[in-house]
């Protein structure tokens, strides 16, 4: 018997065992759980068994998500927004050309909607904006004449925000800013340190990577600060801080310059998200934010007042 | 609206499709349950508050896969029994391990995908679907927990007698 706050029937250790393999233990109890199994070869076989059966299961192959499949989901988004359903969402009233209106005014509100390329393919086709027979499972709605258009509209749209940024101009490390941004609303928790007090926050990420980027409170403004975390790009750990709009979270990475310029604030936005750039000569700043642009325009000036 | 489907839903189409896959047990039905579940996620997108979209989606995704089953397949459901007969045949399993000696890790480590794929796929639903949520999925102990609507005690029960039958199906086998 040990006094680690640990379990000490040998089921309750296992399912411990299976959590610390699943990193749903906090530090101290990883630490007491590794100390038990290295002392007991009983526990450190069954660790090794669940190691290799999670890193089996983890190879095993993975369904693809065809072109076609991915097309036929995007349409779905696309086309079902240019003609709301009328009835109960259910399949074939979502995706079904409604009766009664003619084909030829068909075309019209899909090609706004899906803008751009989508629009010019659209109106070239007229005769195939067409309803197809209503046999097929799925409806009738011509995503086929559709389908290389709204490939460009989904791969655009959908997880390339990334492949986006690292084509444009400004490198990868806004596409890492992105990702970061990204990440963070996937995780359990988008901040490391959680104070809405920049006397917390500031000394927080100084302990850790001895920087410290301005952190103003702007709650009055709209936009508080909730807390900070460390990033990681191009190797390099930045400090960023995350503030929240209503139901928005802002990312604000801090690159530290150099002797660096000032430069005015720079759009980067797309791929469903904001961004923007700017400098102030102690710092190298990215804003992202699913909010709209005007509004995250609002939060920069508002932080770039307070910062100086 | 539409920007947001793309956002939230199809950068976790692959996820979604692994889930139903294991949920139904074939791929052509997985992607009938998926086209169903993002019919029914662009529909409810408005309902979608930020957080795990990864986790919204599956819930879906679970929930057409049950629907989708019991329309038609109604067979397979009735055979997954009440949980009480599990809990007895967990509980066989959950005292075998590990003072019994369990398969060597090597033997798990080797064993070929297709041993695995019918381990799991022989495992009852309740595990099944902890065990897929946790490795394959990749969600935390409480986000499947709020999924499933059952105790974090109970995500962890579950998944560590997936994981000892599966250890033991693939230790025993040649």
């Amino acid at each position: 018997m040990s006094d680690d706050g640990l379990p000490n029937d040998a089921k309750g250790i296992k399912l411990m065992i299976h959590a610390l393999i699943d990193g749903e233990l906090d530090a101290a109890a990883a630490l007491a759980l590794e100390r038990r199994i290295a002392a007991d070869p009983a526990l450190a076989a069954e660790h090794a068994r669940i190691v290799a059966l999670r890193a089996a299961v983890t190879r095993l192959p993975r369904p693809d998500v065809s072109d076609a499949f991915r097309a036929r989901i995007a349409a779905l988004g696309a086309t079902a927004t240019a003609q709301p359903a009328q009835d109960e969402p259910e399949r074939d009233e979502l995706v079904e050309p409604r009766p009664g209106i003619p084909s030829a005014r068909q075309d019209q509100p899909r090609g706004d909607q899906l803008r751009g390329t989508t629009r010019r393919d659209a109106q070239t086709r007229p005769s195939q904006t067409r309803a197809l027979p209503r046999a097929r499972r799925f409806g009738s709605f011509d995503w086929r004449a559709m389908a290389a258009s709204i490939m460009i509209s989904a791969v655009l749209a959908s997880g390339a925000t990334q492949w986006v940024m690292f084509n444009s101009a400004s490198d990868g490390f806004a596409a890492a800013v992105a990702s970061g941004h990204r990440r963070s609303l996937l995780a359990a928790s988008p901040i490391d340190i959680v104070s809405s007090d920049r006397h917390t926050v500031k000394p927080w990420l100084d302990a850790r990577i001895g920087v410290s980027p301005p952190a103003p409170d702007l709650a009055q403004d709209g936009f508080a600060l909730i807390g900070g975390r460390v990033e990681v790009i191009s190797g390099r750990p930045v400090p960023a801080l995350v503030y929240r709009h209503r139901e928005h979270l802002i990312t604000l990475v801090a690159e530290p310059q150099q002797g660096g310029s000032t430069t005015a604030p720079e759009d980067l936005s797309s791929g469903g998200f904001s961004m923007v750039h700017w400098s102030d000569g102690a710092f190298s700043y990215w804003a992202i934010s699913d909010m709209e642009r005007p509004e995250l325009d609002d939060f920069v000036a508002r932080f770039r007042k307070a910062a100086v | 609206m539409a920007e947001r489907f793309n956002e939230v839903v199809l950068p976790h189409l692959g996820d979604a499709l692994a889930l139903a896959r294991w949920l139904t047990g074939n791929a052509a039905d997985a992607e009938d349950v998926v086209q169903d579940a993002c019919i029914k996620a662009h529909a409810g997108i408005a309902g979608y508050a930020g957080g795990n979209s990864r986790a919204w989606l599956l819930t879906i995704v679970r929930n057409t896969s049950y629907t989708w089953m019991s329309r038609n397949r109604p067979r397979s459901i009735m055979a997954v029994g009440d949980l009480g007969d599990l809990d007895d045949m967990a509980a066989a399993h959950g005292t075998s391990l590990p003072d019994e000696d369990g398969p060597e890790a090597s033997l798990i480590a080797k064993a070929d995908t297709a041993a695995l794929e019918a381990a799991i796929a022989a495992l009852p639903q309740p595990f099944r679907e902890t065990l897929v949520l946790r490795d394959i999925n990749g969600l935390s102990y409480r986000e499947i927990s709020a999924m499933l609507g059952v105790a974090m005690g109970t995500v962890m029960s579950r998944l560590a007698r997936a994981r000892n039958l599966l250890m033991s199906e693939l230790g025993s086998a040649p």
